[in-house]
């Protein structure tokens, strides 16, 4: 018994502190790693793996010395590695004055100082070192059995490029979103903020998968606090593999068991830039094209990046769309059940006998018929999102029209509730957000159930409950419905339910402790 | 500790005060005043600026501590504690009683086949969750439900306009100006039982000079904003029903919803402006909720989660024992007049005016 209470507490209840997650067997090659560094022991150590090359060669200097370079092919720039390491010191420096003074005790530094030319070149004297970047890419060339070595960054590999992200999709407005490869992405961002007060913090996660990762924010814009909260949080992670961003989300939010989303997201270097110079902190993992964001607050999951972009008032009326449709999301299905069941007299006579009408002969009372309806709904959704795209495009029609059309003609749900499913599956998708639109999706069935139940006290019940649980909610000390409560009027009025002109954005959102004014209204 | 800005405070206040006045007000000020009841509704509630200013010197002069606390400092351990006792019991009866009120509206105006005890536990879950979520969560509450309740009073007093009956204000002052004093004194005790609350929340409030003249400011606006909004409802339940049926209809307001009808297509929205005066009794009876276990930590040192629940069992025991219906309201109004009234108008008084000699005497 008290250990199916402790799984189900391990299960269910976050550890605070230090967050030990999978930790990572102890290997033979942990002592290994402790030894001086020399070719051979790494030869040892990374020998059984067939992607690992060793080049022997020798350097002729005033004396002969043994050299090894040892990288991961797939990892490494081929071409780089031939034109400019090896090529030099096996053949174009060959006779060279200087070449003819390197002896084994000198070789590291001759080398570093004025034998190779690459830029990412430096000197290592132990062994993890050596270990960490032959596997993260980088090569590495060690000198006869000297316990010292050089890291050459010549790393190359097969990604996709820079492409248009397909979750944030715009008409108007930058095409290039960030890829799989870490330092791809820090140029991206480094090309839209070119100012010495963006920072970029270099961490790695993951005990086995050694993950590079990175937090980036605008010094004395940041908070100093959230900054140190985001770098407190990420250190306090122990686990033995980090996949992607979804580790870290789960790990570093306020409530873990809440259904909103607390830490924000982009593919876009432009939206991340955006984010940075409100005083937010990105948080970049390689082999991810996702940022995280934070802090987050709901409002930001409403608006999109083209808000921006668009003329103001374009943009205020695309979110009061948005705004609009995620309440009818929530609450559509809700208020017919309890419209339907329990509160008649808030329709008209000539409305009601229509819809008495659409009902005559269905079987179910409105609840089962909602729910039924909204299940099947998600089945839909659900099968279509994984499926290749045209069967997924298929699956969407057969389900929507066919199997409504014949529901309707069976007399097992009333046209009526077709509309207004049909209805909350459009205004869901005017939520632009994955994460919250999921939220949403979750929250419903609740409320029709209290709907169902108690009518429209249920339904308040049950939206005071989430209004309370949002307001109870902070995202790195950021209350999560700010800036409508606490209340910041500016905010509110500049960037929240409207998007007031650029010329007119002259203060940064007061979400943080950031007071600085906008120089130019801009930034 | 916990703080609230002095907007929050502002909003939270509004919240509180107007709470669950608004159904029942024009129909108790006009059993006393008649047809120039509405007239007052301001009188009544202004009757709060001067106590809230003596809640506040009482803060400036005692800051992070509420007024049991200041009463144990300036009237010793006994009498402050039989305060204190005194001031738990009133907080958590009132609090049962309102409860039982929010399941007696919603059986006896939308929903009557639905067993009471449900609206009970609903109500009192609510307000369970947002004590549990402490004070800072339910100041942002008040600042997101707030407006709404405003909005929603607005329109549906707005939406009854069509009703009017020219001719039911005349003639004005025709009994003198006695029936406007004697509707003040039956307004009064509601700007009383917010002093209950103000009484525990000064201790999460700003002591600064700057926040403190806020905080008066915010008083201030307060009292405008909710006497003028509750004259308005009176007013136009006046306007609608005439004085007799005013008094007749204990909440006129929801009759008033249930006659609302748009364009033929949206009629009777009494069960919609239900859902948003839920929101406002939920804010009153939290509040008293956070009075009444203010009060438990202040005088016997109680805190923590089973003394909250145990007092959430006295609120929902309180209600489900109440006869409901008009002696309901009769027992709130009994409570109003005769018990909280009294305590509290005395108590701040003297509260104020010890404070005030021990001051000037150097004690």
């Amino acid at each position: 018994m008290r250990s199916w209470v402790k799984m189900i507490k391990d299960l269910t209840i976050r550890p605070k502190g230090e967050k030990q997650i999978r930790k990572s067997p102890s290997y033979s090659f942990d002592e290994e790693l402790k030894k001086p560094l020399s070719g051979e022991t790494i030869k040892e150590i990374l020998s059984k793996s067939s992607d690992v090359v060793f080049r022997e060669f020798f350097l002729q200097g005033k004396e002969r010395i043994p050299c090894i370079l040892a990288a991961v092919d797939g990892m490494v720039d081929k071409n780089l590695l031939d034109q400019f390491i090896l090529k030099p010191l096996m053949v174009d420096l060959a006779g060279h004055p200087e070449l003819a003074q390197v002896t084994l005790l000198n070789v590291v530094d001759k080398t570093l100082q004025s034998l190779l030319p690459g830029l990412e070149i430096k000197k290592i004297s132990k062994m993890g070192e050596a270990v960490d970047a032959i596997l993260s890419g980088d090569s590495v060339i060690f000198f006869g059995n000297l316990t010292e070595a050089i890291v050459i960054g010549a790393r190359g590999w097969a990604n996709r490029g820079v492409a248009e992200p397909i979750t944030e999709s715009i008409v108007k407005g930058p095409r290039e979103g960030f890829s799989e490869t870490l330092r791809t992405n820090t140029s991206l961002l480094r090309r839209k903020i070119k100012h010495p007060s963006l920072r970029i913090i270099s961490l790695k996660l993951g005990e086995m998968t050694n993950t590079d990762l990175v937090v980036t924010y605008i010094e004395k814009i940041a908070s100093p606090d959230i900054v140190s909260e985001v770098l407190r949080r990420l250190g306090s992670i122990k686990m033995d593999g980090m996949l992607g961003n979804g580790y870290i989300e789960e790990m570093i939010e306020d409530n873990p068991y809440s259904p909103f989303p607390q830490i924000s997201f982009t593919e876009r270097p432009d939206v991340l830039a955006g984010k940075l110079l409100e005083g937010k902190v990105g948080i970049i993992c390689d082999g991810t094209p996702i940022v995280l964001v934070v802090p987050a607050v709901l409002t930001q999951f409403l608006n999109v990046n083209e808000d921006y972009y668009q003329r103001a008032m374009v943009a205020v009326l695309s979110r009061f769309v948005r705004y609009l449709g995620a309440f009818v999301a929530i609450v559509a299905p809700s208020v017919y059940i309890a419209v339907t069941t329990f509160h008649q007299e808030i329709i008209p006579t000539d409305l009601l006998m229509s819809i008495s009408a659409g009902r005559q002969g269905v079987p179910f009372p409105a609840l089962l018929e909602a729910l039924t309806m909204t299940v099947t709904l998600e089945i839909l959704q659900e099968a279509g999102l994984r499926l290749p795209k045209p069967i997924g495009q298929t699956i969407g029609i057969v389900g929507a029209l066919i199997i409504g059309e014949a529901a309707v003609t069976a007399g097992l749900v009333s046209p009526l509730m077709v509309i207004i499913i049909g209805l909350t599956a459009v205004a869901s998708y005017a939520i632009p957000t994955f994460d919250l639109s999921l939220a949403v999706r979750l929250m419903r069935f609740p409320l029709m159930i209290l709907a169902g139940v108690l009518g429209f006290f249920g339904v308040a019940l049950g939206l005071y409950a989430i209004l309370i649980h949002l307001l109870s909610l902070r995202s790195f000390g950021v209350p999560y419905l700010s800036p409508i409560a606490p209340l910041r009027i500016r905010a509110l009025l500049q960037d929240t339910f409207v998007r007031a002109p650029w010329w007119a954005l002259k203060r940064r959102p007061q979400l943080m402790d950031v007071e600085e004014p906008r120089p130019n209204g801009k930034g | 500790m916990e703080r609230i800005s002095p907007h929050q405070f502002m909003t939270l206040s509004a919240a509180v005060l107007l709470g669950t006045t608004f159904l029942p007000v024009a129909s108790i000020v006009t059993g006393v005043g008649g047809r120039d009841g509405w007239m007052s509704v301001l009188p009544g509630f202004a009757v709060g600026i001067p106590y809230g200013l003596m809640v506040f010197s009482l803060l400036e002069q005692y800051p992070r501590k509420n007024l049991l606390q200041i009463s144990e400092t300036l009237f010793g351990k006994w009498i402050g504690k039989s305060i204190g006792i005194i001031y738990i019991l009133i907080t958590g009866y009132l609090g049962g009683l309102l409860l039982g009120q929010v399941g007696d509206i919603y059986q006896a105006s939308v929903m009557p086949l639905t067993p009471v005890w449900v609206f009970y536990l609903g109500g009192f879950l609510l307000v369970f969750y947002l004590v549990r979520s402490r004070i800072e969560v339910f100041a942002r509450f008040s600042e997101v439900v707030f407006p709404l309740i405003v909005i929603a009073l607005i329109l549906n007093t707005g939406l009854s306009i069509p009703r009017i009956e020219q001719g039911e204000l005349i003639p004005i002052l025709s009994e003198g100006f006695k029936p406007i004093v004697l509707g003040a004194l039956k307004v009064t005790p509601f700007v009383m039982t917010y002093m209950l609350f103000l009484a525990g929340i000064i201790a999460f409030l700003p002591t600064g000079k700057q926040e403190l003249g806020q905080l008066k400011t915010g008083l201030w606006r307060v009292i405008f904003l909710v006497g003028i909004l509750d004259t308005l409802v009176v007013l136009m339940q006046i306007l609608v029903f005439g004085p007799a049926e005013t008094i007749r209809v204990v909440y006129g307001l929801l009759v008033l919803g249930k006659m609302v009808e748009v364009s033929r297509t949206v009629a009777g929205v009494e069960s919609i402006f239900l859902g948003i005066w839920l929101g406002a009794a939920v804010m009153k009876i939290a509040s008293l909720f956070f009075a009444a276990i203010w009060g438990l930590e202040t005088v016997f040192g109680l805190n923590g989660l089973k003394w909250r629940l145990a007092m959430g069992v006295a609120f929902v025991g309180i209600a489900l024992k109440f006869t409901r219906g008009p002696s309901l309201i009769l027992e709130i109004g009994l409570l109003d007049d005769y018990l909280i009234m009294p305590f509290v108008s005395v108590w701040i008084l003297a509260l104020w005016g010890v404070a005030r000699w021990k001051k000037s005497a150097g004690i």
